[in-house]
């Protein structure tokens, strides 16, 4: 009788063993990037480094879900690759043109009239109608999508081919939104067959189609044989090279080097730095760093909490905070330093002068000195009527953040600055910026229009933890958002910048970058202007 | 010989036995439901209140990386229905529970109930490979180092189980990968495709399982080679073998027993280590991704999950007990 248990122990375990390999027969075929086999030549590994909770473009906010899903949808219009200047410029995509009203109220876009859904449904204004409606619909609860529309109004077909958006004021960000995947054009046939579902049926008109999506293990897309409708910042027109792209995910930093080197992916993002240095000394692999449009990665500061009210203090801290020994020693110089609130790969950038960001200890030593701390004691940190110069620092784990911090608590140490680090999860530190319980916090949005300096600088905003309240800065911002001319919007941009740094509303640390390990078998992997990105269309695989 | 294999119905039991063994499989069997169900229902309510008093607002987090105005905040908060008294969501959660619905992510907005069980083909799949090589290499090794006590093969055996208990999972998992996928290109190094992403994980599971078990097999079996009645059935000139197998191990065994089930329970309920190590899916990463991002019907769900697969696989033991030995029968 004990054999029989077995026995049955025995065969549960094989049939489970043989469910799940028939489940996953078509992925064993290809799940390996050392394959020889020629009909695995055309299929790209790439490990995606988050394991996304949804993946609905127009509902979930990831930048991990865009990876894959760039390639499974245009949108109206794409951004311009290159420098950043280049990417601010528009091209058209499934709108062969556009016009924007006088008032900069209405947008209208005339469409590709040969375009068609995976499913065969064709592309046309009703379509482009349905997808801005079901993004603002309040039961789709979109996390990211709605927001990139602004103040949008409403969406008008006009004929078949030609459609309307209205905005209840003017908004130059919103063609940056229509660029982005997470407005990309869905089939409405598939958005109203599937409802919630339609994560896991995704139909675009992109160079791929969406085959299948298992959470935390695996998602596939296929060449789309009829792509004949690419945007002019792809290399080549017609369909892509690759058949088939199988995305992974690793949430380890410690494993993706190895992983990539086993063989079992071609791709692989956010390798750590020293990883990286030491992937780059493989022969068979390239380290590809993507800098990232949007804020860059520092510590914002709470001017409101005592003794960051006094600008002189905020102002030693950035003096007092050696960010080149930071990005060598803890980015391998990976990841260049930067000097103010956007990163240099974001639109409208500019370099602050010496005066306003340097390194200069003495300096900052000097400014505590005016601001009344000093250190009476002798215990190496300064005090102002009895009470010790101790800074309080919510962190986060992601971005080396335990580690860049505990390098400015030694710098800061230097001048006579304490530093007290609390470590929280995302929704704990969203929770202490909330309640003004802290005195520094990290924050690192990505974008590729600078109207985010609106989102996390202006005095209206929920995500201001600076909680500084600046007229001057609030009214550059505010006529940034409505400007239309690039050149204009630049110049304010820039007087912002130079204003966030007078008042000293953020520690800049360094500029984000992804860095990519990449097989030296993947041609031609570029990225789009965002940054996170791949143009899948042009790779091709050796 | 009927084919369930149950011995109630071998023909050498004679009918009281037969009552007994009955009547105490199912008293037994109806208490350790109720009391499931009381305790399914504690632990629903603690989760519950636990997620309430961790700090974070999942419309907050969700909606943080658009820039979102405090009024869309407040407006998502409403939608999910986290604006209402605690107890009106206290009690929508446990009519809920009652109905068997455990509702939809906050994040993905899925049905939870499909979110674990999509994840737990994976889990159990590596539960049981583990499982397997555990039982194996802690018997093996148990008895092994019982006989030859003292030995440089009981010491051996002591090495190997302190390391498998010390060594944490996600170095030794990245030793594991390091070798077999990267120097011999032997195994794959990530994924959850065949039988060759299962190897390294199960194995790294199964040998940290296996520690303890080495330990208890070898202390209960020097402990009964002891008994009288080994003394007996050595004397009756039994050969070693049957001694130890008949005999022997099937007393030092059921302690054992109880060690596997809680390993089991411990293995179904996900271990997020080696998933994260090895990239591979399942209900540990599920349940921690759920816990950092405060996604509250997720959590409460896989914690339900989790606490009916301990109750499953405890009750499962008893019963198993019970079946060798008849001590506990008339309990």
């Amino acid at each position: 009788m004990r054999r029989t248990r077995g026995l049955t122990l025995l065969a549960l375990l094989a049939f489970t063993l043989i469910v799940r390999f028939v489940m996953h027969a078509e992925v064993v075929d290809v799940a390996s990037a050392d394959a020889p086999l020629s009909r695995q030549e055309a299929t790209l590994l790439y490990g995606l480094t988050l394991s996304p909770s949804g993946i609905d473009p127009h509902v979930n906010a990831s930048s991990e879900l865009g990876i894959p899903l760039r390639s499974v949808y245009d949108t109206l219009v794409y951004r311009a690759t290159g420098s950043p200047e280049a990417s601010q410029q528009f091209v058209p995509g499934l709108a062969e043109s556009w016009e924007i009203s006088e008032d900069g109220l209405t947008y209208t876009f005339h469409l590709r009239r040969d375009v068609k859904f995976h499913d065969g449904t064709p592309f046309n204004a009703a379509a482009v109608q349905a997808n801005l409606q079901r993004i603002v619909d309040p039961a789709t609860r979109s996390q990211k999508a709605v927001f990139l529309l602004g103040p949008f109004r409403s969406v008008e077909t006009i004929d078949e081919y030609t459609v309307a958006i209205h905005l209840f004021s003017p908004y130059a960000p919103l063609l940056d939104g229509l660029s982005q995947v997470y407005l990309g054009m869905a089939s409405p046939q598939a958005l109203t067959r599937w409802g919630v579902d339609y994560q896991f049926h995704q139909v675009g008109t992109g160079p791929f189609r969406f085959e299948e999506y298992v959470p935390n293990d695996h998602l596939t897309i296929v060449r789309n044989d009829e792509y004949a409708w690419g945007p002019s910042i792809h290399d080549h027109q017609g369909p892509a090279h690759l058949e088939r792209v199988v995305f992974r995910f690793f949430t380890d930093p410690a494993g993706r080097s190895l992983a990539l080197q086993a063989g079992d992916v071609h791709v692989m993002g956010e390798i750590p730095p020293l990883d990286a240095a030491r992937l780059q000394e493989d022969e068979h692999f390239t380290v590809v760093p993507v800098p990232i449009p949007g804020q860059s990665l520092g510590l914002i500061l709470n001017t409101q909490r005592p003794p960051l009210d006094d600008v002189r203090v905020r102002r030693a801290l950035l003096f007092a905070t050696n960010r080149e020994e930071i990005v060598q020693a803890i980015f391998g110089g990976f990841s260049p330093p930067a000097t103010g609130p956007l990163s240099s790969a974001t639109f409208g950038h500019i370099e602050m002068p010496d005066t306003l960001v340097r390194f200069d200890p003495a300096e900052a030593a000097q400014l505590l000195e005016e601001a009344g701390y000093t250190d009476t004691d002798g215990d190496g940190v300064r005090d102002r009527n009895g009470q010790p110069l101790l800074l309080d620092a919510v962190l986060m784990t992601w971005g080396s953040l335990p580690e860049v911090a505990q390098l400015l608590q030694a710098q800061w140490m230097t001048v006579g600055v304490q530093l007290r680090l609390r470590t929280l999860t995302y929704p704990a530190a969203l929770e202490a910026a909330r309640a003004g319980d802290y005195h520094l916090i990290p924050q690192n949005y990505a974008g590729s229009d600078p109207d985010l300096l609106h989102t996390y600088y202006h005095s209206n905003s929920t995500f201001n933890w600076t909680r500084a309240t600046d007229v001057v800065l609030d009214d550059l911002l505010e006529r940034a958002r409505e400007l239309g001319d690039p050149a204009a919007r630049a110049e304010l941009y820039a007087q912002a910048q130079k204003r966030i740094m007078e008042l000293v509303l953020l520690i800049p640390i360094r500029d984000p970058v992804n860095l990519n390990g990449v097989s030296t078998r993947v041609q031609g992997l570029r990225f789009d202007a965002q940054g996170w990105f791949p143009i899948l269309h042009d790779v091709r695989l050796q | 010989m009927p084919k369930d294999g149950s011995p109630s119905c071998t023909t050498f039991v004679s009918s009281d036995h037969f009552l007994g063994f009955q009547s105490a499989m199912l008293v037994l069997v109806v208490r350790r439901l109720v009391v499931a169900g009381f305790a399914l229902w504690g632990i629903a309510t603690l989760v519950f209140v636990l997620l309430r008093v961790l700090p974070g607002d999942p419309a907050r987090t969700i909606l943080a990386a658009s820039g979102a105005s405090e009024m869309a905040i407040a407006q998502a908060r409403q939608q999910m229905g986290l604006d209402e008294a605690l107890p009106v969501q206290y009690g929508r959660y446990l009519w809920n529970l009652a109905r068997g619905d455990l509702g939809r992510s906050l994040f993905s907005n899925r049905p939870v109930l499909l979110t674990i069980t999509e994840q737990l083909p994976f889990t159990i799949e590596l539960a049981l490979a583990s499982l397997v090589i555990t039982v194996a290499i802690g018997l093996g090794l148990g008895m092994v180092a019982a006989l030859y006590a003292g030995s440089w093969i009981d010491r051996m055996a002591a090495g190997i189980a302190v390391l498998g208990v010390s060594t944490p999972l996600f170095w030794s998992g990245l030793l594991l990968i390091w070798l077999f996928s990267l120097v011999l290109r032997w195994l794959p190094a990530s994924g959850a495709d065949s039988w060759r992403h299962l190897v390294m994980p199960a194995v790294l599971l199964g040998c940290v399982g296996a520690a303890p078990l080495i330990r208890l097999v070898r202390s209960n079996l020097l402990t009964t080679l002891q008994a009288d009645y080994i003394t007996v059935a050595r004397s009756k000139g039994l050969p070693e073998t049957l001694v130890l197998l008949r005999h022997a191990l099937r007393n030092a065994l059921l302690p054992g027993l109880n060690l596997i089930g809680l390993q089991a329970g411990f293995l179904l309920g996900g271990t997020v280590v080696t998933e994260t190590v090895f990239a591979r899916p399942g209900l540990g990463r599920v349940v921690v991704d759920a816990i950092l991002w405060k996604d509250l019907p997720v959590v409460q769900g896989a914690v339900l999950l989790v606490a009916s697969i301990y109750i499953v696989v405890n009750l499962a033991v008893d019963l198993i007990t019970i079946v060798l030995d008849p001590r506990q029968r008339g309990a």
